[in-house]
């Protein structure tokens, strides 16, 4: 008898599914395809011919894959996304929001890089250095959850996007409210803080998560 | 043998396969055999088609896949109608049931061929 599994999954492709799920549908699939052809057997077909007919009862395979995944993930649409996105997300924010009020509180200070007219950039040295760690810890979350490499990117620098946002929406509210205050060093203030919270923090935070973003092998 | 529209066909499809795990829990493949059988093959379930339909009940919790061994040794996914799926059938049936009578009404379906 074929190798009806791999023939499957040949066929379907990756399902971007949870870990043991899609192994689960493949197996299924593949009993039902050999039931199939057992019962064209049956009937006096020849074994290679009714392997070869249960097959080819699915006309379209990627239409078929793309039937399982809106199955499996419509549902529960914001269950997944819960799981995989945002719940991660928080998380990771959480996380490195709490171990940089812990430095805080320890007494670390922030080393200042000056810049011209009064401007400066605050590095917090330990908390930058640490950072890698949790970016590597929420990229091996999502990789063990099943997330997409996407997932597991924004996952892992869900602290800096969400900086950024706060950073755009003060902007905003600085354009509008602090008038008398030159538009040049709004921007200014905003250029060094997007490089102590935004652009320095999610370097830390990708070099954490490099070895968790290649794609799962599938499972034999 | 009339072809039956692929919506149609679906929602149908729901209805027959909790009607069948009422009685016993099965596995795909007699799912789809069942469902031929008892309507002289005007409803039709092939891989395809059957399986969605099936891990789209489970996610709703009609339906619950359990993987046990058959009486030929193969371990296979056995479907059992859940607690869910029970309360689901009877508004399932009625729902059908005012459908077909609607459309007798209006096209004597009942009557026709």
């Amino acid at each position: 008898m074929p190798d009806n599994q791999r023939l499957v999954k040949e066929r379907l492709g990756e399902l971007r599914l949870l870990p043991g799920r899609e192994d689960e549908i493949l197996r299924e699939l593949a009993e039902h395809l050999e039931d199939h052809a057992s019962a064209l057997v049956a009937r006096g077909v020849v074994s290679e011919e009714a392997a070869c007919e249960a097959l080819n009862s699915v006309s379209d395979w990627p239409e078929l894959r793309r039937e399982i995944v809106l199955a499996e993930t419509e549902e529960t649409t914001m269950n997944y996304r819960t799981k995989v996105l945002w719940l991660p997300a928080f998380c990771t924010f959480t996380l490195s929001m709490l171990l940089l009020a812990l430095l805080q509180i320890t007494g670390f200070r922030p080393r200042f890089y000056w810049l011209d007219r009064g401007l400066f950039i605050p590095f917090y040295v330990p908390w930058l250095l640490a950072l890698p760690i949790i970016g590597a810890v929420a990229a091996f979350w999502l990789q063990r959850a099943g997330g997409r490499v996407s997932h597991r990117v924004f996952v892992s620098l869900a602290p800096p996007i969400i900086w950024l946002g706060i950073m755009l929406i003060m902007l905003l509210l600085a354009l509008v409210i602090d008038r008398h205050v030159p538009f040049s060093f709004k921007l200014e203030g905003l250029l060094t803080y997007t490089v102590a919270w935004v652009l320095a923090p999610s370097l830390a935070l990708f070099l954490g998560a490099v070895p968790f973003l290649r794609k799962r092998q599938p499972q034999a | 043998m009339i072809g039956i529209d692929a919506k149609i066909k679906r929602g149908s499809g729901e209805l027959a396969i909790l009607a069948l795990l009422e009685q016993e829990p099965l596995h795909g493949y007699e799912i789809s055999k069942r469902i031929a059988q008892v309507t002289g093959g005007v409803l039709q379930f092939n891989l395809a088609s059957l399986y969605p339909l099936l891990y789209r009940m489970e996610k709703r919790g009609w339906v619950k896949g359990k993987w046990e061994e058959a009486k030929s040794g193969r371990k296979r996914r056995l479907y059992h109608l859940t607690r869910a799926g029970k309360k689901q059938l009877a508004p399932l049936r009625a729902e059908w049931g005012s459908f077909f009578q609607a459309l007798d009404r209006i096209a004597g379906v009942a009557h026709a061929g």
